[in-house]
Order: structure tokens, then sequence, then C-alpha cells
């Protein structure tokens, strides 16, 4: 049974008050993602990413299409006891202090006693909140809140959790640390769901990933299969070497590019023999500085998909199976 | 996926909307049965507990701030309401208690609330049960009225009314009339109204003729129906004069009265059974004036009576 | 179920109670301690009429205030500032978040009017202590009356109406809007009995059939407004209260019924 389905998921809104008109949010998205994955719902500001995870969260109602999370409609109450929600900048009670609200929300989840408290303390412990979970919720900084917001999604010890741009608003420590808690979630046996416009993260953490563009799933799949991970060229940085000696190379050398204090990065095409030119160039007196393999990111990818998007025509790659 | 659960969980649709409107409509109908309910068990008289906190007119146009005007119409339909009130309660006691209060503060308040004085004066002389039958305090009203605004020739002229048809001071009533007359701006009839009220002061014509003046001068439709109705009232009293004429042929003809129209009718010296001006039929009554009288039923009722009975021979 | 409204419940009384409205009691009671002292200067023997008059009648405006004010952003705030979207996504259906904000509500204004209640009674009978003249003075009703238990518990019933209609307004329309419509509901309905007597004043049969209908659809307050026969000891017979607070709690109900149903069907873009 998958973790989260969605079947020609459409919403549109109405947009004006004297003749409103339609405007579409989210068109025909179909998705599926299986349990225990790390799912990467990424997409360009305003794509629909956020409007997705309020239609999963029955925030919002759906004009067409159907939506089952593990196996259940998304208002059920049997499954909000199994899943969690982090909304995007979320916002608590000012009033209320961050061990009070996770208090408050685990008492709604039928915890009690001492193993409610038990539960907070180590919950709050987790996401790095100190000594600041007694003051009151309106002196928090956005970093604190964001990660208050963290720790309420997994205070029921969900099987999924729903993260939507969970990065925001964090340093990149508490970048790293929720990096580090989104693995550690799926090494637990939990699914994690979380929409980001930030690649790399993507790149660190998915197993799969789908690209929403302007209400549209552009692509969706494994990220292995979506970027093929192949080497696309080399690039070669070396010292004591001049552009002329790479010239014999013909068409094996793309670039040669000088930097500064005499090194040149030299780009190699991806069929070329990066030790057999090196070694020539060392040969000649050069040093070695690095030499990388260059594949394709994620941003490559993701930029091409939104320029076609744009364009209107079909992009290059076609959808991969996943 | 569970249909059942699927619409249970998702988005209320025209079913979840109907059936929360029939429910909240089965709440209001029994809100609504248990007022009825209380409607008729417990009779709170308003009439009784009514309290006016504030007398004195001038605390209250000090409180009333810039919306002295305003307050002066919710006094207004407080007094309004209290007379009504009083009027149509079940009690017997019909106490009043607050009217003239009410209407000193309407227009303290506003001192030219030209239908408050002319209004509440005949409130205030109407004869109880129908009114507190306090014709002095309509003067008074009045009075305070003129000195308000000296123009006010209607004034003036209501006061020589009350002074005409319910104290039966043609003296008072001619002066006011007469002062009324010399207000600028005021109909040319008063000075000659003046004049009849003194000399032939308490008849019917002289009587038909002011309320007419009245009834076809005034603008205030509240005004103009009480001089219709007292119009009415004298046409009442000059059909009662024939009817009594009939009664007295037929129990010196019969050596009895009648005891109902039907006799009457029977001899064909009536037509039909005989009614009021306001369609209710008139009543033998042989303790009244003449034996005829108007039904209790009537609107005319009670006829005034200082026009007394018969006056000359049947025609 | 219960348990969660009652969290939701709770969790309103206790963020009222962070945002300092019960200190509204400070001000009743000082309201009520300078009266019952300048009020034996100022006046000739209606001390302990004016002394109730007051108590009942700023109970009953304080406590407006605070289910106007607080009522017309129970929803409203929450969806403004995105916290509703936490709470919704837990085990809970709207419409038990619904129910927990009446009812958190409903239990600031009972401690509201309990506290008044009991500072009213206080000074009453400091005064009857302090001043046994007052007490033979007052023939009406006795100084420390039971009976105006009951008009408190129809201020309560008026004021969880009022309440209803405010939290309705607050599921769909702004503050502003919400505490306009719901102080207009309230004043028209302190009115509501005139609509029924409009047949004798009206010509138009349709009018006055518009009026009839008005007369039961809107919130009839009046009757819910015994503080002057109370304070003159006039008897209010325990069914009576009985049969308007059944009004007033069922007519709540009714309205909390549509608040849910505006709610349940909200999108929260």
């Amino acid at each position: 049974m998958a973790a989260i389905e969605t079947e020609n998921l459409t919403k549109d809104y109405r947009i004006g008050f004297w003749r409103p008109q339609p405007y579409r949010a989210l068109d025909g998205v179909t998705l599926h993602v299986e349990a225990n994955e790390v799912f990467g719902f990424l997409g360009p500001n305003g794509a629909g990413k956020t409007t997705t995870l309020k239609l999963l969260m029955q925030l919002v109602f759906p004009t067409a299409g159907r939506i089952s999370i593990l196996g259940r409609p998304p208002g059920d109450l049997d499954l909000r006891r199994r899943i969690g929600y982090l909304p995007e900048s979320p916002y608590f009670y000012d009033s209320l202090s961050a061990e009070e609200l996770l208090m408050y929300f685990a008492g709604l989840f039928g915890l009690r006693g001492p193993g409610r408290q038990a539960k907070v303390s180590a919950l709050l412990d987790q996401v790095g909140i100190g000594g600041e979970r007694r003051l009151p919720l309106r002196k928090y900084s956005k970093g604190m809140l964001q990660r208050v917001g963290l720790a309420q999604a997994l205070v029921n010890d969900p099987e999924i959790v729903f993260l939507d741009e969970p990065m925001s608003g964090l340093d990149p420590l508490g970048r790293r640390a929720v990096r580090a808690l989104i693995l550690e979630l799926r090494d637990r046996g939990c699914t994690v769901f979380f929409s980001s416009h930030i690649l790399s993260d993507a790149e660190a953490l998915c197993s799969r990933v789908g690209i929403l563009v302007g209400g549209q799933l552009m692509a969706a799949g494994r990220l292995s299969d979506i970027l093929a991970f192949q080497v696309t060229g080399w690039e070669l940085v070396m010292s004591g070497v001049t552009p002329s000696m790479f010239a014999v190379h013909g068409e094996q050398v793309r670039h040669v590019t000088a930097i500064a204090d005499g090194r040149f990065t030299i780009e190699l095409a991806a069929h070329a023999e990066p030790d057999r030119i090196m070694a020539a160039a060392r040969a000649q007196g050069g040093q070695l500085v690095s030499l990388n393999p260059l594949r394709t990111t994620l941003e490559d990818y993701f930029v091409e998909q939104v320029r076609a998007r744009q364009a209107g025509v079909p992009a290059r790659r076609a959808m991969p199976e996943g | 996926m569970n249909v059942a659960a699927a619409r249970r969980a998702g988005r209320p649709g025209w079913v979840g909307i109907a059936a929360t409107l029939s429910l909240s409509a089965v709440l209001l109908i029994a809100a609504l049965g248990l007022q009825t309910v209380r409607q008729r068990r417990y009779t709170v008289s308003t009439a009784g507990t009514e309290v006016l906190y504030l007398r004195s007119g001038a605390a209250a146009s000090r409180l009333a701030l810039a919306y002295a005007a305003l307050t002066a119409d919710v006094y207004w339909i407080r007094a309004i309401q209290h007379y009504g009130d009083t009027r149509r309660s079940a009690s017997p006691d019909k106490p009043y208690a607050l009217l003239a209060p009410l209407l000193d503060l309407t227009t303290t308040l506003d001192s030219r609330f030209t239908v408050a004085y002319r209004f509440g004066a005949i409130f205030l002389a109407e004869p109880y049960p129908d009114g507190p039958g306090r014709p002095d305090l309509a003067i008074a009203l009045l009075k305070k009225g003129l000195a308000a605004e000296p123009e006010k020739w209607v004034y003036a002229q209501d006061a020589g009314f009350v002074y005409y048809w319910w104290l039966h001071d043609y003296k008072n009533a001619a002066a006011w009339f007469d002062r009324a007359s010399s207000i600028a701006g005021a109909p040319w009839w008063l000075r000659s109204m003046a004049a009849t009220t003194l000399t032939q002061g308490g008849d019917r014509r002289s009587s038909r003729q002011l309320w007419r003046q009245l009834y076809e001068t005034a603008e205030d439709t509240w005004v103009k129906n009480n001089a219709r109705l007292k119009l009415a009232q004298l046409d009442a009293l000059d059909d009662i004069d024939s009817l009594a004429g009939l009664v007295r042929r037929f129990t010196l003809a019969t050596g009895r009265p009648p005891s109902a129209w039907s006799d009457l009718v029977a001899l064909r010296w009536l037509p039909g059974i005989p009614t009021d001006p306001a369609g209710e039929p008139y009543q033998l009554d042989l303790s009244a004036p003449g034996g005829v009288t108007v039904s209790r039923r009537s609107p005319l009722f009670p006829l005034p009576s200082q026009f007394g009975s018969t006056t000359g021979p049947p025609s | 179920m219960a348990r969660v409204i009652g969290l939701i419940a709770y969790h309103v009384f206790k963020e009222s109670v962070r945002d300092r409205v019960l200190y509204n009691l400070v001000l009743f009671a000082i309201l009520l301690i300078s009266a019952s002292y300048l009020v034996g200067q100022l006046t000739a023997g209606q001390d302990i009429k004016i002394i109730k008059d007051l108590g009942l009648a700023a109970s009953s405006v304080f406590g407006l205030f605070i289910a106007v004010f607080i009522g017309v952003g129970l929803v409203w705030k929450e969806v403004e500032r995105r916290s509703v979207y936490n709470l919704l996504v837990k085990p809970l259906r709207r419409q038990h978040f619904i129910a927990g904000k009446f009812l958190g509500l409903a239990l600031t204004l009972a401690v509201n009017i309990a506290v008044m209640a009991t500072a009213l009674y206080a000074v009453l009978a400091f005064m009857a202590w302090s001043q046994p003249e007052l007490a033979k003075a007052s023939v009406e009703a006795p100084v420390v009356d039971p009976n105006l238990m009951k008009a408190f518990a129809l201020i309560y019933v008026q004021l969880l109406l009022v309440t209803a209609i405010a939290l309705f307004f607050s599921t769909f329309s702004s503050p502003m809007l919400s505490a306009a419509m719901t102080v207009g509901l309230y004043v028209v309905g302190h009115f509501n009995a005139d609509l029924a007597h409009f047949e004798t004043v009206v010509k138009s049969g349709a009018v006055a059939g518009l009026a009839r209908a008005l007369y039961y659809l809107l919130p009839n307050l009046a009757p819910f407004d015994i503080k002057a026969a109370v304070v003159h000891g006039q008897p209010i017979a325990a069914g009576y209260v009985l049969l308007t607070s059944g009004y007033g709690l069922l007519y709540a109900a009714a309205v909390v019924g549509l608040a849910m149903i505006v709610f349940a069907r909200r999108d929260f873009k």
C-alpha cells in the first residue's frame, strides 16, 4: 500500500469578488509515495507546493481528484493520529510557552500524565530548544519557531511526516540538524514528505522527488533516474601550465580558462581520458591542483523543466517511471 | 478506500449543509416553543415594573450630550409604548404613572417636538381608563410648548379644545381660541370660533364646526383621526336623538318600551338594525338617556356626556 | 471527543486569562466599592437599590464587552495568523474546534459573572452589616437577596447567546464587521417584542407578516432582563428562569450549529 497517493488532484480558486475568475492552482497532479521514502516535493515559488500540502492535510478541499494517505481519506481522524504536519512559517499562540504548546498538542493526541511530560521534554531536546522552552512563544525567533514546529509535528510519533519548507528560517547549523533529523526519521521507518525550493537539500536527502511548476507535475521519480548520475565532463585544475599545452588533445578539451596565479581550469569532454591529459601536462612541468567529474545537478534539471514549462514546450527529458 | 469514511471525512456537501440547517431549524423551533410556553404561563406585566430612573429633564439633557434629539425620540417612543401597553393591559388598574414624566422628558430634550406636545395633550386628556384623564396636565404641556415656541398657534388652539371638550370651560376655551387667532399665521376661522364658543359653547353645532375645522386643517394623521372620531361621536348623538324619538313613540303606542330593534323593524319604522357611523349596532338600554346608546364594542364608546339626550321632537 | 473539546476550551480560557481579560473584574470591584461609598452621601434612602442596579447593570455591560470582543476574534484571529493550521490537522473534527472555542469563552464568562456576583453580594452584605437601618428601609427585597442569582443566571445565558452570534460571524467576517453586526443584533433583540405588535400599527399585510417572521427568527432578548423586577422584590418564578434559559441555550446551540457548518466548508487559502 502506498503511503501517499493522489490521482488527478486539481484545485481551482475563484479570484475576485464581483466577477470571480477561476485560477487553477493545481492541475491534475498524480503522485505516488511509497512507505519509508523521503520524498522531496520541489518547485519554484508559487508552483502550488503549499496548496498540495494543504490538500493533503484537508485544510483545503479539492476541486477534482482523489487523495489517499495510508489508504484513508485525508480528513480521517485515525489517519490524523498517525501523521504529523509542519506548516510553512508556523505561528502558534503568543502567550503560551513552547513547553505548554507541546503539552497541549500532546494532550489532543490522548497523551497524559508523566509520559506526556517526558515525551515533550525529549522532543524539545531533540530539536534544540533548551531553557527557552518556558518563555512565551512571542519571544521566539523565526528559527526557534521552526524548531518548535518540527517538535509539534513529531509529538505523536507519526508514520508519515509532512513538512512545508522545513529549512526556512534556519541558519546553517539548524539546517544541518534538520537534515540529520529527516534521515533519522527515515531510519526509524517514517515516511517523510517535504516541500522545498532548496535543491541541494533534496539531493542530499531524497530517494524520490517530484517537480511542480505552475500547478503541474513536470516530473516525478527516483532521483537517480531523473539525473541518471552520468558524468557529463571533467574539470581539471592545474598550475604551471599554458593553454597551448592542451591544444594537442583536440576536441577532448572544451575550454581552458585562466583563474589566477598561473592556474588554469581545463574543462574536458565526457568521453575524454583525464589521466592521460593530466600526465601529459605534468610531463611538461604542470602541477595538479584538482580533478573533479562534472554531473548534472538537480538544479540543471530543475531549471530546464521550468524553462520548458514557461516556453510551453514539452521538456526534453521524458517523465521517468516511478 | 472506504466510501463511507470518505464521505464522513470530506468537505460537507449539500447533504451536510441541509442536515445542519435542519438541525439548527429544529433547535430554533424548540426554543420558540419554550418561549411560547413561557409567554403563556408567566405574564411579567411591564406596565407595573417600568422604572423611570431619570425624571429630571435638565439632568437628562446633560446626560444626552450631543444626542438630545435622538434621546427625545427614544423617550417619545417609550411614552407611546407606555400609553399603549397600559391601555391594552388586562389588569383593571391602569396607572399611566409614567406618561406625564416621559412626555416632560421628551419635550425638555427637544422643545420643538410638535407631535409630542399635540398628541401628548390628547393622551393626557383622555378620560380613564383610556388615559389618565388629566386635562390639566395636557394644558400644562401645551403651555410649555408655547413657552418654547410662542408662534405655534396650534398649541393655543389645542389648549382651547381641551378647555372646550374635556373641561367644559367655555370662557377659557374662547380666551384660548382668541389668543391663538391673534398669533401670526393662525387661520381666519379661529376668531369666529372664539366668538361662537362664547355664545353657544356646549352645543353640538359649534362643536361640529370646531372639529371639522381641525379635521380639515390638521396635518398629522393622528390629530386628524382624533377629530374624525369626535365628529362621528357627534353624528352618533344625532342618530340617537332620532332613535330615542322612535323609542318614545313605541312606548307611548304600546305601553311598554321595545325589547329589541326587531319590534320597530316589524312596524316598518326602521329598515333594519340601526348601526352607528363605525358600523356597530346601537343598543337599546333603558338606563341610557333616551333609551339608546352605542355598543360597548364600538370605537365611539363612550360618547361625550355633555351633549345630553334628545333635543327636540322627532322628525 | 469530549476531551479534545475540553482541551480547546481550556486553552481559550487560559489565553483570555493571559490576555488580561479578567482585569475587568478589578475595574468592576472598584466601581462597586466606590459607588457604595458615595451613594450614601448623594441619595436619600435608595442606597441598596442603586447598588443592586449598578452591580447587575455593570455585570451585564462588562460581560457584553467580553462576549463581543473576544467572541468576534475567536475564529478569525486563529485563521488570520494561521495558527489554526496546526490545530485542524490534529485528530479532531472542525466542529469540535468550534465547540471548544464556544465553551472556552463560556467558561471565561462564567468565571467573570461568578466573581461579579460574589463581589456584589459581598458589598451588599457589608452594607447590611455596617448600616442596619438600611435593611429596615428595604421593604421590597432583602438586602442580600438570593433572587439576584436569578438575574445573574439570565444575564449569563443572554451572554452565551451573544457569544454564539459573535462566534458565528467570526467564522467568516473580520472583527470590526462582526462586532458591528453582533452589537446590532443585540440592540434589535431588545426591541424584538415590538415586531410582534407591528400588525396593529402597519396596514400592509406583507410588512406585518415579515415583521412577525423576523420576530421569530431574531433573538428575543428583552425577557432576559429581570434586573428591575428582582431589585423591586417582585416574585420571579423558577419556571420563568428555566424556560427563558432554555430558549437562550437552544437558540445559541442553533447558531453554533450554523458556525460549525460555515467553518467545516471553508478553504484555508
